[in-house]
């Protein structure tokens, strides 16, 4: 009796994880899918038609925005790991006594929420606010630029708004790097850039990989940064989304595009995945 | 490794076919989508207060369709209902209306005519300025309204086509003209029984107000004067157009030549191609609910589509450049009206709010405040009295700006010969409509 048990308990420990997973993953999941593949409207009721030609109508209708946001996202990730590198290198490597607090100074804006920060940021970007109003005055602008509802403006607040993501997992990774080891490359005739990209950069792979995940995912479902700093012609497929659920209720249309979404994402990922070698790096 | 194998094929298999009941189990519930599922949902859609007559609580589970697909009441049907008797005042009551609608104590940022209420009636008014745009209100809302719940606030006040919609649906409850003395008394004859609501079954105006172009000279360097001049290149990139699909298209159609009421697909198909011309080459900096007042405010825009009252407030407060004009192409009436949605916490404290601003004492320093066009009749003669007032006190400048409310607030016949009405859009009508907008909107 004692036997099966102690062979059940791996399992048992799964359960509190797994309900979880099936109460608020599984169920709306399914909910989703039905909702996709039914027809019909809030006057009328919807009915489950398993209309699954809604898949192939919304890919159609959306496909500017799909490849808009994945185009954005990528930039973004580069853009956070040319800004987010640097800073993790140097909290890490030289950050000393002060490293606490210069981790600190990087999660701060996470103290204040996702949209006023990005209000702020219409703030700041504003076309006679304190950043483009003083290059016009100084006559480096033209009166008339602006740079909201612009890409960069979208792309800058997303950059914004991610780069923490990118710049903890980096900074763990890095941390975990022994310093002999460097010491040992340059005893061994290594300048320091072939120090940095035989021995750091390889074994930063890790945090690399996980901050890409966690700035590109969200990035490609954001609507917010869109919405606020953007215009017409730079529409996300989470505005798409967005509008489809709350202002035309065409639930079953929203619910496939969050599909694609999803499975488009999922690729993605298995795609980097691949590239990178994740096999070792999450063993690693 | 093989049983493993074997166990990955049936995890699968079980996986997909679980999915599949799943989606049509979910695929029964009564109600639409986002209420949740089954027998939960319909029990819970129970009518309150004097809406006995409201198809909600008939609802039955297995049905397909929303509670309101069971039929619309129609206005004879719930006029018939013998009025329930006043429940007694509670002592609060919660209130979603747009932002700019209410007067504001400049020094202590409290609602002066809320403040006057709370004294009158001891209701102690939450309000929150949380509707910008109707379908993203009515959105976030729906699915408390379709599963009969209480939505969070007691009265709200959309405006005339989201009313129309919401009484077709089912989700607004016939009002106690009984408890609305006020209104029957002193409410003008001009919003008496309004295309979207035939006898002011469920809706009393709130405040109405023109449709029209809102402009900076000093940005646009000439005077506007009609609708094609927001397409004018001279301007792209820093014009402004409503997020709101009826007033959007409804402007461009009266561009067009086109009464609004009497649209044909084809009329809307070419309104679609003109703006879509535009929106492609970049003349429209966005498409805005009640935020568009920032951005003309502070001089990101040098010309927008705008609503009246708006403009009269940015005139005094925060931008004193700002002109408002009805388009010559035509302009439209919009009306805002307070409604009760069925389910309501504190029903009788809502008919005393609602009552509240047919009297002259609320109407008069809300209008000199907002500068939208008042439903209460008496309110353009009380306001050019206290203009008179002023200049008799030596005030002029309070006295100019009350003149000037007066004059702008109140459309004489001229302006009103140019205003036009919104279509009342069938549900396919507003379907096909929307894609339509969306192709513009969404780029």
């Amino acid at each position: 009796m004692s036997r099966r048990l102690r062979r059940l308990t791996p399992y048992l420990f799964l359960v509190p994880g797994g309900l979880w997973l099936i109460l608020f993953f599984v169920v709306p999941m399914v909910v989703m899918a039905s909702v996709s593949l039914q027809e019909g409207s809030l006057e009328t009721g919807f009915r489950l038609t398993w209309n699954f030609g809604i898949y192939p109508q919304v890919i159609a209708d959306a496909s500017t925005q799909f490849v808009r946001s994945i185009a954005y996202a990528l930039v973004v990730t580069v853009v956070t790991i040319a800004i987010g590198y640097p800073i993790a290198y140097t909290i890490a490597f030289r950050g000393g006594r002060a490293k606490n607090i210069l981790l600190l100074l990087v999660i701060l804006p996470f103290f204040t929420a996702f949209i006023i920060r990005t209000l702020a940021w219409k703030l700041i970007l504003a076309d006679n606010g304190f950043v483009l109003g003083t290059l016009k005055d100084l006559g480096l602008l033209a009166p008339s630029e602006h740079v909201l509802a612009t890409p960069l403006a979208v792309i800058s607040g997303l950059t914004y708004n991610f780069l923490p993501f990118m710049v903890l997992p980096l900074y763990v990774a890095l941390e975990k790097i022994d310093p002999h080891l460097i010491e040992a490359a340059t005893d061994l005739y290594a300048s320091r850039r072939q120090a940095f990209l035989r021995v750091t950069l390889p074994l930063s792979m890790p945090g690399l990989f996980a901050g890409s995940l966690l700035v590109f995912i969200p990035s490609i479902g954001d609507f917010i940064n869109a919405e606020i700093l953007g215009s017409r012609d730079t529409t996300m497929i989470g505005n798409v989304i967005q509008r489809l659920f709350l202002e035309t209720n065409a639930y079953p249309e929203a619910s496939a595009l969050g599909f694609v979404l999803m499975a488009a994402v999922l690729v993605l990922v298995a795609l980097y995945a691949r590239i990178v070698g994740a096999e070792e790096l999450t063993q690693g | 490794m093989l049983e493993l194998t074997g166990l990955r094929r049936l995890a699968a298999l079980g996986s997909v076919a679980v999915l599949a009941i799943g989606c049509g189990i979910a695929g029964q519930s009564p109600s639409t989508v986002p209420s949740g599922t089954g027998p939960a949902a319909s029990a819970a859609a129970t009518p309150t207060g004097g809406a006995t007559g409201t198809p909600s609580g008939s609802a039955t589970p297995g049905a397909s369709g929303t509670p309101g697909a069971s039929g619309t009441p129609t206005a004879s049907e719930t006029a018939a209902e013998p009025p329930t008797p006043a429940p007694s005042l509670s002592g609060e009551v919660v209130w979603g209306n747009w932002p700019l609608y209410i007067d504001i104590d400049e020094e202590t940022g409290g609602y002066p005519t809320l403040e006057a209420f709370t004294a009158q009636t001891g209701v102690q008014v939450t309000y929150r300025e949380d509707i910008n745009d109707n379908a993203e209100f009515f959105g976030r809302i729906q699915p408390d309204l379709a599963a009969g719940n209480p939505i969070g606030y007691d009265v709200i006040t959309p405006s005339d086509w989201m009313v129309a919609r919401m009484i077709r649906l089912g989700y607004l409850q016939p009002l106690d003209k009984s408890l609305l003395p006020n209104f029957e008394a002193n409410v003008q004859e001009l919003f008496r029984d309004p295309w979207y609501d035939p006898g002011n079954v469920y809706s009393i105006p709130w405040q109405a107000g023109i449709v029209g172009i809102a402009y900076n000279p000093t940005l646009t360097g000439r005077e506007i004067t009609t609708f094609d001049d927001l397409l004018d290149p001279a301007f792209a990139g820093r014009v402004g157009m409503f997020s709101e699909m009826i007033d959007t298209m409804s402007l461009t159609l009266l561009s067009l030549g086109v009464e609004p009421e009497q649209a044909t697909t084809e009329d809307v198909q070419a309104a679609h191609d003109k703006l879509l011309t535009a929106a492609q080459a970049g003349q429209f900096r966005a498409f805005y609910g009640n935020d568009y007042y920032d951005a003309l405010a502070a001089g990101d825009l040098a010309l927008t589509m705008a609503w009246s009252g708006d403009v009269s407030q940015m005139q005094l407060y925060d931008n004193p450049n700002v002109q408002f004009v009805v388009p010559e192409s035509g302009g439209l009436l919009f009306v805002d009206n307070m409604v009760l949605p069925n389910n309501v916490e504190h029903l009788a404290d809502a008919y005393a709010l609602m009552d509240y601003w047919y009297t002259l004492d609320a109407a008069v320093p809300l209008t000199e405040y907002i500068g939208y066009f008042s439903p209460v009749a008496g309110v353009r003669e009380q306001v050019e009295a206290d203009a008179l007032a002023e200049r008799k006190a030596d005030h002029p400048i309070r006295a100019d700006r009350l003149d000037q409310i007066a004059r702008d607030s109140f459309p004489d016949e001229a302006q009103l010969a140019n205003v036009h009405n919104y279509k009342n859009l069938t549900e396919e009508e507003e379907r096909m409509w929307n894609e339509l907008f969306n192709e513009i909107v969404g780029g």
